[in-house]
């Protein structure tokens, strides 16, 4: 596959990860509890600690991932590892269009109840920047079933490519686009409640939206890589 | 075997933190957010009075009705702040 069109299918796969709820839901959250209880800036170094855990924990994940398809897995078997990730890609894309969402009137996932409750409690007390940063990190973390196969993807093209590091660096500013834009629209004076208005009134579409990038993303890996 | 039930008891200042926690958080002047917080503790105070014991989903509705008379987007935060993920 060329570098072009690894480049492609990163920022596809980064779109995919950035279109996701759980990590943007945690800031949310904890925007929401943090301007209940402290000063505007403090919330704001909150926030960017938030954002640095949650794209560092991907950032690990890929580079970690290209490292070991680089190093230990062959090319015989990766040809399997591709078709596997092709039937998670599949397989995400159900379930993103079927069961993401558990209600139809709020933005709850289908997380275990208790990683929920426990992400949710995490964000009521968090008051310094280390715990912001690690609750960003268990976000991304808590994501992984679904994420797993897009940090297959990536970690393969960032493995094949001439600039490794701007690969990855092209991917998390991707990830990282939703959680800067509420960052953005919050210090320019919007509050947090229109925002979760906005991820209510919009869920429909960014499931679709989704689903379908988890398919086109399937399909993509079909054409260049497989066959 | 049953489930356990906790109950806590009612304080007064215990809504109005609440309510005011929400109103901060969605950046109300102070003295605007600390004027509708004491009327909801005020009005739940009256509700409540007649009352042996209250499951906290009514107690939750009925800040929540209060609230929506108020302030949508503090009634909106109070009823969905456990819902966002």
């Amino acid at each position: 596959m060329s570098d072009l069109l690894s480049i492609a299918t990163i920022i596809l796969a980064g779109i995919i990860q950035a279109s996701l709820q759980l990590s943007l839901g945690g800031l949310v959250l904890l925007y929401h509890s943090s301007m209940g209880r402290h000063k505007r800036r403090k919330t704001r170094y909150l926030a960017k600690s938030y954002i640095w855990g949650a794209i560092a924990i991907s950032f690990v994940f890929v580079c970690a991932g290209a490292f070991i398809i680089q190093n230990y897995i062959q090319q015989e078997a990766m040809q399997l590892w591709q078709v596997i990730c092709i039937g998670v890609l599949i397989a995400c894309a159900l379930v993103m269009l079927l069961g993401y969402y558990r209600d139809s009137k709020s933005t709850e996932l289908w997380l275990p109840k208790n990683i929920s409750r426990y992400i949710s409690r995490r964000a009521r007390r968090t008051n310094d920047n280390i715990e912001a940063f690690s609750l960003g990190m268990l976000s991304s973390f808590a994501e992984l079933p679904i994420t797993m196969a897009i940090y297959f993807v990536v970690a393969n093209c960032i493995a094949n490519v001439r600039l490794p590091l701007l690969a990855a660096l092209i991917y998390i500013a991707i990830v990282a686009t939703p959680m800067m834009i509420l960052k953005f629209s919050i210090k320019a004076g919007r509050n947090i409640i229109a925002a979760q208005r906005w991820r209510i009134s919009n869920k429909r579409f960014i499931k679709v939206f989704s689903g379908s990038g988890f398919v086109v993303l399937a399909l993509f890996i079909m054409a260049f890589w497989v066959m | 075997m049953g489930k356990k039930r906790i109950t806590y008891e009612y304080t007064h200042n215990g809504v109005r933190e609440s309510v005011l926690r929400h109103a901060k958080a969605l950046r109300l002047p102070e003295g605007w957010g600390e004027q509708i917080a004491e009327r909801i503790a005020t009005a739940t105070d009256k509700w409540i009075d007649d009352k042996e014991i209250v499951t906290e989903d009514d107690l939750k509705n009925f800040i929540c009705k209060e609230l929506d008379g108020i302030s949508s987007d503090i009634a909106f935060a109070y009823r969905n702040h456990d819902k966002i993920i």
